[in-house]
């Protein structure tokens, strides 16, 4: 059902990584993706399995909301491992019509799969474990640098929270006024490709009417406790780095390192795979 | 005698509505020649139907809406006044209508903490007002919830604590209630009720739902942008008759007490509640049977 | 005409870690031109039991008969069962969206792909007996009051001419005149054009005062069903669900403690006076005495 869809799968227990300052997690994340793309050998994948695997344990997080995000991308995925396996130039191994597979393919294939599963993964670590509003404190804080020269980050900082918490009301919402239209005899689904997109005027008139409805009711909460924009503003939850994410920014400097190591240092035992 | 915390003077509001080329297409009146003045820590109810201007009212005291005419003062500060707006908003703060488009935060302790932050409030100090806002309207087990995961009447007391926690003197409540279930408006009127006794806050509760004012210090009737009834909530329920006038209602015991009355029943003036009722309507069967009312 | 629940259960979920059931064996059948009263605490399955009434929810098992046929036979038309079973949701604002009240209120007769002027008709029939005044009908519908696009929304609904009117809180919101208009139009809908009503209402003064039975749930379940007079009578039962009998049943019930005999079955302002005022006037009240 349409509601079950939830934004910011925050995933309430307390780890190390809860208490990670967001920052920390988001740079770890970039760190991660890089690694992945630097990666060329079992060797290097072992390392990045490693790396995963401990802070999956780390953030105590049970490991089937892990790959709850694959589902989402299974189609991606499919799509990604067929053209793999069909489009790599090398040993054939067998061909229907002009699709050849080859072993080449089948590598290529399975190395890019493990990649995306270890990208979601590796992201869902990081969104069970920080709540929207930390991540976008930590945008805010990490992006600091661009206030001066004229990006607004506090506001687009403030944009974004505000849609993480609307998101969910405006699908419900959008679940009811469809309800509302169907029991006066509407039908989103019947028609071609024309009919379809007129028959949901019904639904999306109303829908933006609440929209603005909701912003504009928002707007003068905002304004009536006082607030005026990012200026004198104090913070909740300000960010200070603790031992913890020290640590962890040495951890992600050992673990680049060795993924990097791995791939430019040229020693005989490491079989390049890609 | 000392000025009221609120005090509006001759106030007059015109809602404007201007085509594109900004000519003005319809001038709306919400509030005409409004006199008005708050005590501190009174807990007062504004009553009249949709329309009648109280909302526009609400809006007036907290700034929101500037005068059209006349004049509104809040703690002594005149809203027109620019350089105390931020002031005038915390020392009056308010609740709206419906409790989602008021909530900004993710996290329940977050979006008490909003208020604070917007003033400049130190961290320290902003969660020690968190705790104590959580605390005073019973939800400090949810702090780390969801506002979206809340039912109605929590997520008012959660706007309720985001008001609290910039240390207003008064509150003013827009229709708080009206798209609550039973249970939930029990809730936030039982919650506002403890702010006004315990902390002293003054409250400003508007409303149509009748219930809600019997135990106000004060109501007030407004009709068509003014005052129209102002006493007592004993007064104003006896005048039965001016309150359907004026679209309103009163609650069933003070129905049933005032259509007695006009049937020649021995019945008292303004009956508020079911106690009151029962007494005199006990009374009136003794002193018809000789007073041999036996216990059952 | 007739609508009957079999063993309705419906289950929020299934298959999930959440599963949890909305409406658990819920049976029931309202005959022609009844007025019915839904009441139920929050999240009691009041809604999610409407919606299978018109066929916009399928129960996880059970069966749902219109007129005495399976909604959920193969061949079954639901699409026309929702011009039968007219259900119009709280929130008006979730269903206006045309540039004018009328256009709005032709869009259910429209979709049922009647002419032209058939729909016209229909539309006026349908806005006349919600009381909405004819120079409304051209003003765009997010201009209108509370009370008035509340009017709309069922007028949308009517113009189908459905012959059961389900209305869910139609007066959440209203000041105390705008509910009594709105109930007293649905009221006249029932007299006059013998429909049946199914009223979901949190207010037990206005189910006491307007249905002829109450329909309680709690927790998925039908709990009871009866004459208002029956089920008021157990208010304490209903306060155990979050619910309550409405104030009056309270008042002939102190009466009673105090010894004086008023029947215990007053559910509004007006019985009780004309109860109170037998009592007293049957030989001066000699019957409270009674020693």
């Amino acid at each position: 059902m349409i509601r079950e869809i939830t934004l910011g799968q925050y995933y309430p227990v307390d780890s190390v990584l809860h208490r990670m300052d967001p920052r920390t997690k988001l740079f770890g994340t970039l760190v991660f993706i890089v690694s992945l793309f630097l990666a060329d050998s079992l060797v290097a994948y072992g390392v990045i399995t490693l790396f995963l695997v401990s802070a999956v344990r780390l953030s105590r997080v049970p490991f089937r909301f892990m790959v709850k995000g694959l589902k989402a991308m299974l189609f991606l995925l499919l799509a990604s491992v067929s053209f793999n396996l069909f489009l790599t130039p090398g040993t054939e191994i067998f061909r229907i019509g002009f699709l050849r597979m080859t072993w080449e393919g089948v590598r290529l294939a399975g190395f890019m799969a493990l990649r995306l599963v270890y990208l979601v993964i590796g992201s869902s670590v990081m969104t069970l474990t920080t709540t929207p509003n930390q991540l976008t404190d930590g945008l805010e804080k990490g992006l600091g640098v661009l206030k001066k020269v004229g990006v607004p980050v506090h506001e687009v900082s403030m944009m974004m929270s505000i849609a993480l918490r609307f998101i969910p009301i405006l699908v419900e919402e959008t679940d009811k006024i469809m309800k509302a239209q169907m029991a006066r005899g509407a039908d989103f689904e019947a028609g071609n490709l024309f009919q379809k997109a007129r028959s949901m005027v019904p639904l999306l008139v109303p829908l933006f009417i609440s929209a603005f409805r909701r912003a504009a009711d928002l707007a003068m909460a905002m304004e009536a406790r006082c607030y005026h924009g990012g200026e004198g503003r104090t913070k909740m939850k300000p960010l200070h780095y603790q031992r913890r994410d020290r640590i962890a920014y040495l951890a992600y400097l050992v673990y680049l390192g060795a993924v990097a190591g791995l791939r430019y240092v040229d020693v005989a035992w490491i079989p390049r795979v890609l | 005698m000392p000025m009221g915390i609120i005090k509006a003077s001759k106030l007059v509001f015109d809602y404007i509505r201007r085509d594109e080329e900004n000519h003005v297409e319809e001038v709306n009146r919400a509030i005409d020649g409004l006199d008005l003045e708050i005590g501190k820590g009174d807990f007062v109810a504004i009553l009249g139907h949709n329309g009648s201007g109280k909302s526009t009212f609400a809006k007036q005291v907290n700034g929101i809406l500037l005068p059209t005419e006349g004049a509104v003062w809040v703690s002594g500060m005149d809203t027109r006044d620019d350089s105390h707006i931020w002031d005038i908003r915390k020392t009056a703060g308010m609740v709206f209508q419906n409790p989602d488009n008021q909530i900004i935060g993710n996290v329940v302790e977050e979006d008490v903490g909003f208020g604070p932050e917007n003033l400049g409030v130190p961290t320290d100090e902003i969660w020690r007002r968190v705790d104590e806002s959580l605390r005073a309207v019973g939800m400090a087990a949810y702090r780390l919830k969801s506002p979206n995961k809340l039912s109605g009447g929590q997520k008012q007391r959660v706007a309720i604590a985001g008001v609290m926690a910039m240390k207003p003197q008064c509150i003013i409540l827009d229709e708080p209630t009206a798209m609550l279930d039973p249970d939930g408006r029990k809730e936030v009127i039982r919650t506002i009720h403890e702010l006004n006794r315990k902390e002293g806050i003054t409250v400003l509760l508007i409303t149509h739902y009748m219930e809600e004012a019997i135990e106000a210090d004060r109501v007030i009737v407004m009709d068509d942008g003014h005052v129209v009834m102002d006493g007592v909530p004993r007064e104003i329920f006896s005048r039965v008759k001016e309150l359907k006038h004026y679209r309103l209602d009163v609650p069933q015991v003070t129905e049933l007490a005032y259509e007695l009355k006009q049937e020649g029943l021995d019945m008292p003036d303004g009956v508020l509640t079911m106690e009151e009722l029962l007494d005199a309507l006990t009374k009136v069967f003794v002193s018809k049977t000789g007073g041999d009312v036996p216990p059952t | 005409m007739s609508i009957k629940a079999e063993h309705v259960n419906y289950l929020y979920g299934e298959g999930t870690a959440f599963e949890q059931y909305a409406l658990k064996d819920v049976s029931f059948e309202i005959g022609d031109g009844q007025f019915v009263g839904l009441i139920g605490h929050t999240g009691s399955g009041k809604s999610t039991l409407i919606q299978h009434l018109n066929g916009l929810l399928r129960a996880s098992s059970g069966k749902v008969y219109y007129n005495g046929e399976d909604i959920y036979a193969d061949h079954y038309d639901r699409k026309s069962l929702r011009s039968k079973v007219g259900l119009v949701f709280q929130y008006p604002e979730h269903q206006l969206f045309e540039v004018d009240v009328f256009s709005d209120v032709c869009f259910g007769p429209k979709n049922l792909g009647l002419s032209k002027e058939e729909i016209n008709i229909r539309a006026r029939e349908a806005l006349i007996q919600v009381g909405l005044e004819e120079r409304f009908w051209g003003q765009s519908p997010f201009e209108l009051s509370g009370g008035q696009k509340r009017r709309v929304a069922i007028a949308g609904v009517l113009a189908m001419r459905p012959e059961v009117l389900i209305l869910d809180e139609p007066t959440a919101g209203l000041d105390p005149r705008g509910r009594d208009e709105i109930l007293d139009e649905i009221l006249a809908l029932h007299q006059e054009k013998g429909m049946t009503i199914i009223l979901v209402s949190h207010s037990m003064e206005d189910i006491a005062r307007y249905a002829g039975r109450i329909l309680v749930m709690d927790h998925g379940e039908k709990i009871f069903d009866g004459p208002p007079k029956e089920v008021f009578c157990h208010y304490r039962e209903l306060e155990k669900v979050g619910l309550a009998a409405p104030q009056i049943t309270y008042v002939a019930q102190g009466l009673r403690e105090r010894g004086i005999p008023i029947r215990e079955d007053v559910t509004t302002v007006e019985e009780a006076k004309a109860a109170i005022l037998e009592l007293l006037g049957n030989g001066g009240g000699g019957k409270a005495g009674g020693v």
